[in-house]
């Protein structure tokens, strides 16, 4: 298998730019095994993301892949998706990118429930910048700007969207690479807006920060935060307080797809005005029409 | 020209000559050429263009989305336009000055598009029902870092139509977004015009053929051709500096031949792209030069000069950038005063000063007042300046 998902990369753009031990590299390879398994044709399948360390994974797939400018992938992706519909269009975003900038085309896709499948890279962290607050940090965490520690609370994300109006909702981080390969290939395969949060470790500008000191630490600690949404129904709430709720949060598969919604639409709008030129044609105009 | 039962469309039934409002036929402009993407979001006063697209669009197969804001708005038309289609959308100030990151990244990903800015006055909120042209250096250097632009501006309802015909032709044959300036005068008022007579109108500049349903128009020989999501291939795009293969590049020597590239793509083809009418060309000591509504005022001068005996000549600019050089110095070179009415502090002025100080005195008029010059304080800012050279 991993030779065969370097069909899907340029190989000659690597080595890429992500840090030793962070974990967009394993949420990108899952990403391609779908890719492959689901047997998606490589000119109709394109990747849309923004700026910021997740979003250069668009540099290496080969695929159609359009790095966009930062917060506005979804935006994008929603032109590409509603100019042609019969392609699989894929967001790769970030916490900040997605969260922050995005926010507000985030909760807007969401609502509109459009086909598109958005991986939210979440390490709480702004990575390329250096290591600034993002709007899932936790309160305490340290940043480079957060020196004494956030005092903002965080976003749930899988909860916003579901607010939203997202049609499916799910959670895994980079320690469960079956669970989130598996969470892609549904969010793919469903018909509608697919919210997919992607846990990942960022170990240079997050972990050093807050006494995670290597990239093992960081992924056990994502494996020990993580509970399923049938384990997290039996917890309290004090003790869900840092866990991480994994797998299918959220599915919908009746709420009405909006490209597809738009095109009935338009449909049935172009049947209705045939039949206004037929009457008008037989009534040769009437009077109310002419002005 | 079959099909024509919508709303918009009824206006157009007798072909021969129509009553329409500006904004109206900025959007009939764009179906004519072949638009059939649309995504905006409602200001003042523009909203009329993305209302009739809303209507449209469905009907004929094509896509209008109303999005969450003007950047989305923007956004979304560069995502559809990455797949091949001709892609619009139309806003005012605050949201053109909310769209130009995008701009920049449409221009540095060669995504053809068009911007309608139906211009009020600002800055901010300022007065949204009242015309301005406080634009015209946005439209130019809005978005950070040096790039091509390619703006027009429309003087009357007419033009609404053609130059948005125009600004889909050169977006495509350039491969660059194409910004069209109107103002609130232009957008909202009604006048009749003719689509086929527009459609035979020629500009003094050139041949541009505005004749609906052209053909779509080859690339400029410098623009590099397109890689287009889904047609037998599957493109890398991005905003960073990049080398033919599309892929990101930090050398030096490719990052220069890169944005030089970009840029001249459109400064080398100035004369294709300046539009431009002039009229008593070589009889006046006095040459106007006017764009969009101030055109209108311009143009009724014109007329009032000769029966007042005042030597005016009129130069009438549909194409603000890349900056009409030649026809500016040639009108330079041989009048004694360039005088530019213009609805803000002197813009543009600034930009023909450039061009034509060496030759001739370049005089601003500005007004920011939400209201037009009249042609009578023209007239008398004309009488004043040749009265005055008289005198010395």
């Amino acid at each position: 298998m991993a030779l065969e998902i370097e069909r899907f990369l340029h190989t000659e753009r690597l080595p890429h730019i992500w840090c030793p031990g962070c974990g967009l590299g394993i949420i990108t390879a899952a990403f391609l095994r779908v890719v492959i398994d689901l047997g998606l044709e490589r000119d109709k399948t394109v990747v849309v993301s923004g700026i910021g360390c997740s979003s250069r994974a668009a540099n290496y797939l080969d695929l159609g892949t359009v790095h966009s400018i930062h917060g506005r992938a979804l935006a994008v992706a929603t032109g590409v998706k509603m100019a042609r519909p019969d392609f699989t269009v894929i967001v790769f975003t970030g916490d900040g990118d997605g969260a922050a900038i995005g926010g507000n085309h985030l909760i807007h896709a969401c609502r509109r429930n459009i086909d598109l499948t958005c991986i939210l890279f979440n390490n709480s962290t702004y990575g390329m910048t250096g290591g600034q607050t993002s709007p899932t940090m936790a309160v305490g965490d340290r940043s480079t700007t957060a020196r004494y520690g956030q005092v903002e609370p965080p976003f749930d994300l899988c909860r916003l969207a579901e607010a939203a109006g997202a049609s499916f909702v799910a959670r895994g981080t980079a320690a469960q690479a079956r669970l989130i390969e598996r969470l892609i290939k549904e969010g793919i395969q469903h018909q509608g807006f697919s919210f997919i949060e992607a846990v990942v470790p960022c170990p240079t500008e997050y972990g050093r920060r807050n006494a995670l000191k290597s990239p093992l630490e960081m992924l056990d600690n994502e494996r020990t935060r993580s509970v399923t949404q049938a384990q997290a129904v039996k917890l309290t709430q004090e003790e869900l307080a840092g866990k991480i709720v994994t797998g299918v949060l959220h599915l919908d598969e009746d709420a009405p797809e909006f490209q597809q919604a738009y095109a009935a639409s338009a449909r049935a709008q172009a049947e209705r005005a045939g039949a206004r030129v037929q009457i008008d044609m037989t009534q040769k105009l009437p009077v109310g029409e002419q002005k | 020209m079959e099909q024509w039962h919508s709303h918009l469309l009824r206006e157009r039934v007798d072909q021969s000559s129509l009553l329409i409002q500006g904004n109206r036929a900025c959007a009939l402009g764009a179906l004519d050429a072949g638009v059939t993407f649309f995504a905006g979001y409602p200001i003042t006063p523009s909203s009329e263009i993305m209302e009739a697209m809303a209507e449209e669009l469905p009907r004929i197969g094509g896509v209008f989305v109303q999005m969450e804001d003007e950047i989305a708005s923007i956004c979304a038309c560069i995502g559809a336009s990455l797949t091949g289609k001709l892609a619009m959308t139309a806003t005012s100030g605050p949201g053109f000055s909310l769209m130009q990151e995008a701009l920049g990244y449409a221009i540095i990903i060669e995504a053809p598009l068009v911007v309608v800015n139906v211009m009020r006055v600002g800055p901010s909120t300022g007065r949204p029902t009242a015309p301005s042209q406080g634009d015209v250096m946005q439209a130019r250097w809005g978005t950070h870092g040096d790039h091509p632009a390619i703006v027009l501006a429309a003087s009357n309802v007419a033009d609404m139509y053609r130059l948005t015909m125009a600004a889909v032709r050169f977006a495509q044959r350039f491969r660059t977004p194409v910004t069209v300036l109107a103002d609130q005068l232009v957008g909202q008022m009604r006048e009749s015009f003719s689509p086929e007579l527009v459609g035979r109108y020629r500009l003094t500049s050139g041949d541009f053929d505005f004749t609906p349903g052209y053909i779509r128009p080859e690339l400029a020989p410098e623009v590099r051709p397109p890689h287009i999501l889904g047609l037998d291939e599957h493109p890398h795009v991005t905003g960073l500096f990049h080398d033919e293969t599309g892929f990101p590049t930090n050398d030096p020597d490719e990052s220069n031949e890169f944005l030089r590239e970009l840029y001249n793509k459109v400064a080398h083809h100035r004369e294709e792209l300046c539009l431009y009418d002039i009229k008593n060309e070589g009889k006046g000591r006095v040459c106007i030069v006017a764009y969009g509504s101030c055109a209108r005022t311009a143009r009724a001068v014109w007329r009032l000069a000769e029966y007042e005996g005042l030597p005016v000549e009129v130069l009438h600019l549909y194409t603000l950038f890349p900056l009409p050089v030649e026809i500016i110095q040639q009108v330079a070179r041989r009048v004694e005063f360039i005088l530019i009415p213009e609805l803000n502090l002197g813009q543009y002025a600034h930009e023909v000063r450039k061009m034509a100080e060496q030759w001739t005195t370049v005089i601003g008029m500005g007004k920011i007042d939400g209201t037009l010059f009249t042609p009578r304080e023209l007239l008398d800012r004309i009488a004043e300046l040749t009265g005055k050279y008289e005198s010395v």
